[in-house]
């Protein structure tokens, strides 16, 4: 039986008080959702997923990626590169005017880049720590001078790495407790107008916005759900029109794909590039030979992965870059097919025998806490497929401060997790390589330990060279490298769901999907 | 004895809780006999009918059998209710002896205490703890153990006021016998009855706390157990019932079980089967 | 005499009581607050395995701000010290006074318990004297049984089953929530929407305590009745439903007052369960989302808040229970 409002209210009239139910006045009034109430709405301060969903919409960025990963002009009307890559201008779009009418200027995008980016943002830190000055040439021209050339460069410069603050509200303030964090401003399409707490944030259409014609809707309600059962609801009742990647549990995937008034689309989330991937602690033996992480890709049916535990969403990964992705090269990859026998083999060549009991070797392997979901359940396989070639896995379990101080501080044996590539492996890739990343204390870094010094060169080699073919090269002797190597254990592609009712369109109009806001979405009728 | 017996099993409510409740321990044993390859084996694709080739029971999110997880979540239900019914049981009789017997100061401390855990909300504070310990086996039977302890520690403290002013301890004491000796051979075992009962109730009450845990993602991951069972159906709860309707029902039947024996046993031992 | 007397004995009464609610309260923010800190990870590493991307810089200024790098006397002392003047701090992660986000919750998590209540006051009352009415019948063991069921299923699957039924299956009721979201209705309204989110949580969470009160309500009404006075009215000739109205009931009663407190206090941090099956937005599923979270201050506020709820109700069921029958003395 469907849950849908009209079978709902057809049941409700049945009992005469649920008939009071009106549907909700939606006419140009976009409803999505929120998982939580973000602890803030200042991006740079905390670059979560729902902060973004939210602030791409009040904040832009200079640049906007299309389908072909190639940057178009937002915020930055053009540039110019030099051929050394060293010098990048930026021109401005004149009569852009932030959402309290200041006028916006390259004072702002200096503020933003070097000083307030830099200081609170690691993702931005680790880009502009590649310019030696960032300034303004005059008031609507900007300069970055690289240290070296950087082809990512560009890349950093999209919504989810640096979008553009004000100046005039935050300079000479404390950023961290600026009240404007809770009452955003921006120059985008749409206008904080109202947080309601527990309940939703209201963004309302900017008048002003310098597009014409856009945006062509007059209200976003971002309602908390906290549930992927009630998202799921939520979206079924119409009392929401969109539920976004990892709102809803592929679990009941295809009860919403058979509902007519709902559309499904993996499209939006290219730009992240999101990988599952499983990581072992390479400080440790086994896991610091590699003939065991490649018996262990034999001994895994990434097949049955995506289709049994996530209900055939995603494909099998083939290595560090998604399948989608710039650079991605099919030709050097080193593949592993399911074979456990073969993995038997290898396990039994590496002197990892078969003791009393059948066991080889008894290991942990620390889930990352997602509510029972995808991750979980991957793990419970991993922990069967494991035992079928003589490996005895124990299953940790943890909330998200034991997850991220244990990885953190290397204190796991495997662990499962999942990484966005974000367009560029300079920028997504690399930081789970490179050994200058193996910091202490910091999860999402080199937490596995992995040390290749030729690994380390590439990578620097690749950002830095300025042909693009060069960085293919490079990049796809990395590829060829990290697959042999097994590196890391990739397991699939995630390809994240969207789902949005039928009255939505133009969702998204790139690769990085709803980050970049519903600044050219529009609504159609009623569903 | 005997008397005691004929008491227990006059009643038909008794009766059906105690076999019930060996089934239960039968199959808890029995599971790794009857279902070798353990719970978390997959077998076929998930959320399968009840009734599918092979699956009498249907399968889970994960493609795994019903039936060998409920017969497996048996072995921690039992265990769980009964291990950490029995620390509490030895924390609150231990404590509430001491404080029964000595009163004064000793007796007015352990007050507070108990206290202290009547007003503190007993389930955050387990899954504050929880959390310390991390979720795991031993976390979740020490977990429980301490949030229930102060229940038995009421009982014996209550019985070991009224006993120590007996003749026969009175006695004891005139004749020299250490304290340690008058606690537990005089006393303790007069004042077993309540205990039992109490202890017996707890059992159930302990295997709802449990799942609960579980339920909420808090258990040990390595333990397939009927509460993670039922969490783990959140979502296929709305495309497959059967996940969620027989753990839970499993659940029911074992407690119910335990209650009826609990309350037989309260009829048997109460005021007026005692000496 | 005796009522001068008995009102002094209730002024020190209630004046003891809330000095031990404060030292009680103080104990348990003591023993949580260092039961949290022992926890692995804190709050700064969970906001940094959340963000897509972390580094040192990141955690250390997130640690400053929230003054976890100090020295553990130290951290205890300035919260302390804040308590006192009413200062509950600000909580990590929603970055907003934690007696504000509390009360916010707080009343729904009240409206859930009053409705609870009263259903299983209501309901076990009913249950109970049609029990009672004939002990040892067919209808008195069906009811025995019937609380019996109720006392062993679990409260998180009762609620499951509700959304089972009544949400997928018949699609009658809403599963979730306190209000239709989206709705944003006023007035009567809002009341019946609020009202019809409520019958799903609130029934399962009053099945539990029905059979409490049932089962309390049987065993006082069968002692009531072998009393004299009402043998003393049956021989006067009254009629027997007068006599059950009038005397059994009323005197039944007063004992039910003193397990309402009980389970008032119970109620208030028991029904994490409940709420977080329905996404009941009260202080059950702010208690579970501060564990997770590692956010100190809003679970030490929650468990300083419920402290004194908890003691506050424990006391007015004392008092109102003396008050009921003046036979009963105030003791310790």
């Amino acid at each position: 039986m469907r849950l849908d409002r009209r079978s709902v209210l057809g049941g409700a009239a049945s009992v005469p008080f649920l008939a009071l139910h009106a549907a909700a006045a939606r006419g140009n009034v976009l409803n999505a959702m929120m998982p939580a109430e973000p602890g803030t709405l200042c991006y740079p301060l905390l670059n979560t997923r729902v902060v973004q969903q939210i602030c791409g919409n009040i904040q832009e960025s200079l640049l906007l990626l299309d389908w072909n990963f190639k940057p178009q002009p937002n915020l930055a009307r053009s540039f110019t590169v030099t051929p050394d890559g060293l010098v990048y201008v930026f021109h401005l779009e004149p009569d852009v005017r932030w959402h309290d009418g200041a006028p916006f200027t390259a004072r702002d995008v200096v503020f933003s880049c070097d000083r307030m980016l830099r200081q609170l943002n690691p993702r931005s830190r680790n880009a502009f720590n590649n310019c030696e000055s960032i300034r303004a040439l005059d008031g609507l021209t900007v300069e970055f001078r690289l240290k070296q050339p950087f082809n990512a460069f560009l890349l950093s410069l999209m919504a989810s790495n640096a979008p553009i603050m004000p100046a005039h509200i935050y300079e000479g303030s404390d950023f961290r407790t600026n009240p404007h964090n809770f009452r955003p401003i921006g120059t985008g399409p749409f206008k904080f107008a109202r947080w309601e707490r527990g309940q939703y944030i209201r963004l309302t259409r900017n008048p002003d916005y310098w597009r014409k014609g856009y945006p062509r809707i007059d209200d976003i309600y971002f309602r908390v759900c906290p549930t992927p059962e009630q998202r799921m609801v939520a979206l079924e009742t119409g009392a929401v029109d969109i539920a976004l990647a990892d709102d809803i549990d592929t679990v009941v995937s295809k009860r919403l794909r058979a509902n007519p008034n709902i559309v499904a689309s993996t499209h939006g989330y290219e730009g992240v590039g999101e990988i599952a991937v499983f990581e072992m602690n390479q400080r440790r033996w086994p896991f610091s030979d590699r003939r065991f992480r490649q018996a262990f890709m034999h001994a895994l049916d990434r097949d049955f992965i995506v289709k049994a535990i996530n209900f055939g969403q995603g494909k099998v990964a083939t290595g560090p870059i998604p399948s989608s992705a710039p650079y991605y090269d099919r030709k050097v990859l080193t593949r592993y097919d399911y074979n456990p026998a073969k993995a038997r083999a290898m396990l039994d060549e590496m002197g990892l025998k078969k003791k009393l009991g059948g066991v080889r070797h008894r290991f942990g392997f620390l889930m990352i806490p997602d509510g029972g979901g995808v991750q979980t359940r991957g793990a419970q396989y991993v922990r069967q497929a494991a035992s079928e070639v003589g490996l005895d896995i124990e299953l940790q379990s943890s909330d998200w401060a034991g997850f991220a101080h244990r990885t953190g501080n290397w204190d796991f044996d495997m662990d499962n997790n999942s990484y966005g590539e974000y367009g560029d492996p300079a920028i997504g890739t690399s930081r789970f390589f490179v050994s200058s990343n193996i910091r202490k204390g910091v999860p999402q870094s080199n937490i596995q330990g992995y040390r290749n010094a030729e690994v380390d060169a590439l990578f620097a080699k690749a950002s830095t060279a300025i042909d693009p073919k060069e960085a293919q090269a490079h990049y796809s002797r990395l590829q060829q490298i990290l697959t042999r190597d097994v590196a890391m254990l990739w397991i699939f592609e995630r390809d994240p769901m969207l789902y949005y009712n039928r009255r939505v369109h133009d969702l998204v109009s790139g690769p990085n999907g709803p980050t970049d806001g519903f600044g050219r979405t529009w609504l159609s009728g009623e569903a | 004895m005997k008397e005691f017996l004929s008491r227990l099993l006059v009643r038909p409510q008794t009766l059906i809780g105690l076999a019930v409740f060996a089934a239960i321990v039968v199959v808890a044993l029995g599971a790794p006999l009857l279902f070798p390859k353990g719970p978390f084996t997959i077998v076929g694709m998930p959320l399968l009918a009840p009734g599918s080739p092979g699956l009498p029971a249907g399968s889970d999110v994960l493609g795994r059998s019903m039936l060998v997880g409920l017969a497996y979540g048996a072995r921690v239900s039992l265990l769980v209710g009964i291990s950490s019914t029995c620390c509490a049981v030895g924390i609150g009789v231990l404590l509430g002896a001491v404080a029964g017997y000595y009163g004064g100061v000793v007796d007015d401390l352990l007050m507070r205490f108990t206290e202290f855990f009547q007003i503190i909300p007993a389930f955050v504070l387990l899954m504050v703890l929880v959390a310390f310990l991390q979720p795991s086996l031993f976390s979740t039977v020490i977990g429980i153990a301490l949030i229930t302890w102060p229940q038995v520690a009421r009982v014996a403290r209550g019985e070991f006021l009224v006993l120590r002013s007996r003749e026969f301890v009175q006695a004891a004491q005139l004749l020299g016998e250490s304290d340690l000796h008058i606690i537990f051979r005089q006393i303790l075992p007069n004042a077993l009855p309540p205990i039992v009962v109490v202890g017996s109730m707890m059992v159930g009450s302990a295997i709802l706390t449990e799942s609960a845990l579980a339920f909420l993602g808090l258990g040990d991951p390595g333990l397939m157990s009927w509460g993670s069972m039922i969490g783990a159906s959140r979502s296929a709860m709305w495309v497959a019932w059967w996940t969620t309707v027989l753990p839970g029902l499993a659940i029911m039947v074992t407690v119910l079980a335990l209650n009826f024996i609990g309350d037989g046993l309260n009829e048997a031992l109460g005021p007026r089967g005692r000496q | 005499m005796k009522h001068e007397k008995n009102r002094v004995n209730r002024l020190a009464y209630i004046a003891r009581r809330l000095l031990r609610t404060v030292l009680v309260t103080v104990a348990v923010v003591l023993v949580s607050f260092f039961l949290i800190r022992l926890a692995p990870g804190d709050a700064a590493t969970v906001m940094a395995g959340q963000s897509g991307y972390a580094d040192e810089a990141f955690i250390n200024s997130l640690r400053a701000e929230y003054g976890l790098d100090r020295p553990l006397p130290v951290q205890l002392w300035k919260y302390v010290a804040a308590v006192a003047r009413g200062d509950l701090g600000m909580s990590y992660e929603r970055r907003q006074p934690v007696l504000d986000v509390i009360v916010a919750r707080l009343p729904n998590t009240l409206l859930l318990d009053a409705f609870a209540l009263v259903v299983a006051m209501a309901g076990g009352i009913v249950l109970g004297a049609l029990a009672a009415r004939r002990p040892g019948s067919a209808g008195d063991a069906g009811v025995t049984v019937l609380a019996m069921l109720f006392y062993a299923v679990p409260q998180f699957w009762l609620g499951m089953m509700a959304v089972l039924v009544f949400s997928v299956w018949l699609a009658v009721l809403p599963p979730f929530g306190i209000e239709t979201m989206g709705a944003d209705h006023t007035g009567l309204a809002r009341i019946a929407d609020v009202a019809q989110h409520m019958i799903l949580p609130g029934m399962t969470l009053a099945l539990y305590y029905m059979a409490s009160y049932a089962r309390l309500t049987r065993t006082q009404m069968i002692e009531v009745a072998d009393q004299e006075f009402v043998k003393t009215a049956r021989a006067k000739g009254i009629a027997e439903r007068q006599v059950a109205r009038r005397h059994i009931l009323r005197n039944a009663l007063t004992p039910l007052i003193t397990y309402a407190g009980l389970q008032a206090s119970i109620l208030v941090g028991g029904t994490v369960l409940v709420e977080n099956v329905f996404s009941w937005p009260g202080i059950g599923t702010l208690a579970y989302e501060a564990v997770t979270a590692r956010d100190n201050p809003l679970l030490l506020g929650i468990f300083i808040v419920t402290a004194i709820l908890v003691s506050l109700f424990n006391l007015v069921t004392d008092i109102a229970y003396s008050i009921a029958d003046p036979r009963v003395e105030l003791g310790r």
